[in-house]
């Protein structure tokens, strides 16, 4: 197994440094003038020079490279143009709460996914399965973000049940910052009414988001479970008379979970990409709308940063997603 | 047989989901949320983003909003685009315009305790220079020294005469000097003075405003609470804190308003939008006058619309009448090609109307009459502001009854940016829409026409008029602003007889606002057709308004 995790650290080191070239390459492609964008059409000309020699925009192509990727291995990502702070440092404030943000949407999308799949599956072609056939086409199909309007409208502008946006409620007491999630550090610091008031802020979000992966996994694991249910091994299995939950436990589901696993990983990805429009609508002060932003000012450092970092999630997800399916699936282990 | 032991699975998953569900539900206590508690003057509102509060760094209309609050200026503004006595008591300038003395009110504190001098004001205008962004442009190559004759006098020398110079005066937002050299890092951009306080100034203000910064929060919002000891006190209502809310999204501004949660909407709402805020109880869609103008720049440096007569042809067949009455209801329809709200604005130019039998004898005195298929028109619209869209095809709707081709094409802003750095990449024509940096007519003609702004996306039709920027020159250079005003009319003639510009809409902002519970002195003032500051940011000086939280609907 940890020969197995070596060979897939080495290749994810090749993976990240061939993405960078693009990632580089990619955000200068864009069009338009970074500098002009971020001073404005009146900015003296001499003020635009200035500040593209401080970016280093004013030299070649291959020595701006040199200038980010030495920056970035030191985890400096120069400054953003839109801040006109370090990248880092934005990267700092944003990232937790997209992470936040999408570990709880995948929480719910893995824990409800699977869910709704063994149900499907336990009562196949009964109207509890086609419920959840319904549900999941509709979730396949449908947007994040429309269910992110859909949310707020029933369960803030009708019901008002919960918060619609932000982290944390006015006159909350902010827990310190540890980890920069707010439901953890208000958790590690003691502080239940912040941990309340955080989780009651992060449902709408974390659920609009995780509908599509959701539903994805609900699919795949009935499919799987349905598939593997009427297999000759597990007759063999009855017949040889191994108990119930072992056979359910370890003939049956595991083998089911592989492409629900596979499913899952990519799903948590998909969060993350997907997280903009959920942010800003729940105005979520996230990674991804600063992405985006950063994106349409075309703000060459936030680009390569948030890019460079929503490859290296891709690349971890993965690599963990093929570590569990080679602990469920030996073969792979042993390949 | 697997069957029951699937359907035993499945009880457990069931169970497992009523289990999470339950443990949510209590763990978030899942009551209806009680209604909004009106326990303090809170005005809340929401922005194109987070405001830039360094004046240094921000300069649009979030930034400027959150500025004018928790900082003040020299003078402040008229309705009329005149200025009046802010913390300069009076002023005095020069025979030759170059050297302007201000004597300042004494006793102003800072927030942080101290008196503000005239140290601070020359301090301010270094730092902007130096810094470069923000409001730094409308000084950057016109003040040559800054420096503090006494305690409250300040004394600006400026490199050649510049008569709207007490109108610009109105973006110096005066910063302690103390708090900026206290929180320098070093080593940073600006030499001796390290990154000149920027990173602390993100987060936190050194003014002597209304409003001092409560908390920041990146992404989110900006939150400021009344200075106790302003020198300028407040209304008894004025809102004790203001909360800029950096969101735009219609359903969630819908929502806000709705729970009460809001008191004054953004600015960029679709009129869908706005509808659906106004039949709100208690809410009301203000319409407040304003500086923009929006323009379809035609590019006079490229065939067919270097041709005058090309263009005074498409001057009258647009249909002006369904732009401001159906497309953007309420919109004051455009008299020339400056703002009728500011100072200096000509009323008796000659105004085109739509009229295709007079389009079509200009289009045939054009020398691309009779060929025109060889002449396609390209128009570009800004994909980011889809309403610009309906715009650019009534345009092409009435263009085709001419016989000019229109290719109407969808630019995103990024790309419509990069283009305009030529008069080749350039599209022939531009629908986008500017506002003034400060309330006079020149300010508007000499952004949009004076060749030193070619390149940019305020210059798409690339006049570059030598004799039309020696002209505004000259009236910008002109001290007195009666004279100076007067000295505008003439150009805005010749900006018609040239016509490098269509326009086709003046601004108009709209905003909902909770009028039960809210006194908004600029839609009070808009709503009784009295004039309106129209300097961006300036409606919204929460000093002024008025915040009775005891009305609040249940």
């Amino acid at each position: 197994m940890l020969s197995y995790l070596g060979k897939r650290l080495v290749g994810a080191v090749f993976v990240l440094a061939g993405l960078s070239v693009v990632i580089f390459l990619i955000a200068r492609v864009v069009p338009g003038d970074p500098v002009r964008m971020a001073l404005g059409p009146q900015a003296p000309q001499a003020v635009v020079e200035d500040l593209r020699k401080q970016l280093h925009l004013d030299k070649p192509l291959h020595v701006q490279y040199y200038y980010w990727v030495s920056g970035a291995v030191r985890g400096d990502f120069g400054i953003s143009l839109m801040t006109n702070r370090p990248v880092t440092a934005d990267l700092k404030e944003y990232l937790p709460a997209t992470l936040e943000l999408v570990l709880f949407a995948s929480i719910l999308h893995g824990l409800f996914g699977l869910i709704l799949g063994i149900v499907a599956a336990a009562y196949s072609d009964s109207w509890l399965d086609n419920f959840v056939r319904v549900f999941a086409y509709i979730g396949v199909t449908t947007p994040g973000f429309v269910f992110a309007v859909l949310f707020m409208l029933i369960f803030g502008y009708w019901w008002h049940l919960l918060p619609v946006i932000g982290r944390i409620g006015y006159g909350v007491t902010v827990p310190p910052t540890i980890t920069g999630m707010m439901t953890v550090d208000s958790l590690l610091t003691g502080n239940l009414p912040a941990f309340a008031d955080a989780l009651k802020h992060l449902i709408l979000p974390s659920v609009a988001l995780s509908m599509g992966a959701m539903s994805q996994e609900a699919r795949i694991t009935r499919s799987s479970m349905v598939e593997n249910l009427n297999k000759d091994y597990i007759y063999m299995s009855v017949a040889q008379g191994i108990p119930r939950r072992i056979i359910m436990r370890k003939y049956l589901l595991k083998p089911s979970l592989i492409p629900t696993v596979t499913v899952f990983g990519l799903g948590c990805a998909s969060t993350m990409a997907g997280a903009f429009l959920v942010e800003l609508i729940f105005n979520w002060p996230g990674f991804a709308r600063y992405g985006i932003t950063g994106m349409l000012m075309k703000d060459l450092n936030v680009i390569s940063a948030t890019v460079l970092v929503v490859a290296l999630c891709f690349v971890v997800v993965n690599i963990i997603v093929d570590l569990v399916v080679a602990y469920l699936d030996p073969r792979i282990r042993l390949q | 047989m697997s069957r029951s032991w699937s359907a035993r699975m499945g009880k457990i998953a069931l169970t497992s989901t009523a289990f999470v569900l339950i443990l949510t539900l209590v763990s978030t206590g899942c009551t209806p949320a009680p209604p909004p508690k009106p326990v303090e003057r809170m005005l809340r509102v929401t922005a194109a983003n987070v405001p830039k509060i360094d004046p240094a760094i921000g300069s649009d209309g979030a930034a400027a909003m959150g500025q004018l609050n928790l900082y003040d200026t020299l003078v402040f503004p008229n309705p009329d685009g005149s200025v009046r006595q802010h913390l300069a008591t009076k002023w005095d300038v020069s025979a030759d315009g170059l050297v302007w003395e201000f004597t300042l009110r004494q006793g102003v504190k800072f927030h942080n305790g101290k008196e503000l001098t005239a140290e601070d004001v020359a301090f301010s205008m270094d730092r902007l220079l130096k810094v470069g962004r923000g409001w730094a442009y409308l000084f950057k190559g016109r003040v040559n020294k800054s420096e503090a004759v006494s305690k409250y006098v300040v004394r600006f020398t400026l490199t050649k005469p510049f008569g709207p110079f007490l109108s610009t005066l109105v973006r110096l937002y005066v910063m302690s000097k103390d708090d900026v050299m206290a929180h320098l890092v070093k080593p940073g951009a600006y030499d001796d003075f390290g990154d000149y306080g920027t990173a602390w100034l993100q987060a936190n203000d050194g003014g002597s405003g209304p409003y001092k910064v409560k908390e920041v929060k990146q992404g989110e919002y900006v939150l400021v609470e009344q200075f106790k000891d302003y020198w300028n006190g407040f209304k008894s209502n004025s809102p004790t804190s203001l909360k800029i809310i950096g969101t735009t999204e219609p359903v969630t501004v819908r929502t806000l308003m709705s729970r009460r949660e809001l008191e004054i909407s953004d600015s960029y709402q679709s009129i869908e939008a706005l509808k659906a805020l106004g039949e709100i109880p208690g809410a009301t869609v203000a319409l407040l006058p304003a500086a923009t103008m929006n323009d379809l720049m035609l590019n006079t440096k490229k065939p067919p619309t270097d041709c005058l007569y090309f263009r005074k042809a498409l001057a009258y067949a647009v249909d002006y009448a369904t732009l401001v009455q159906q497309i953007s209801p309420g919109t004051p329809a455009p008299i020339g090609l400056v703002s009728s709200a500011i100072a200096g604005h000509n009323p008796n130019v000659e105004q085109p109307t739509y009229d295709l039998a007079k389009a079509m004898e200009y289009l045939k005195k054009s020398k691309y009459y009779g060929k025109l298929d060889k002449y396609p028109v390209e128009l570009a619209w800004v994909a980011e502001v889809p309403d610009r869209e309906k715009i650019a095809l009534l345009v092409q709707a009435s263009c085709t009854q001419l016989g000019i081709t229109i290719n109407v094409v969808r630019v995103p802003w990024v790309s419509l940016v990069d283009k305009c750095a030529r008069p080749d990449t350039t599209p022939h024509g531009n629908i986008v829409s500017m506002s003034p940096d400060y309330p006079e007519a020149g300010a508007h003609m000499y952004a949009r026409w004076h060749s030193s702004g070619a390149g940019t996306w305020l210059q798409m039709d690339w006049l570059q008029d030598k004799e039309f920027d020696a002209a505004i020159e000259d009236a910008l250079s002109t001290i007195d602003w009666g004279q100076r005003l007067e000295k505008y009319k003439p150009l805005q003639v010749r900006l018609m007889e040239i016509q490098p510009a269509i326009t086709l809409m003046q601004g108009l902002t709209r905003m909902a606002y909770q009028s039960n519970y809210v006194v908004w002195p600029a839609a009070e003032a808009a709503k009784n057709k009295q004039p309106v500051t129209v300097l961006m940011g300036y409606s919204m000086y929460a000093r002024d308004i008025e915040v009775y939280p005891e009305k609040m609907p249940k």
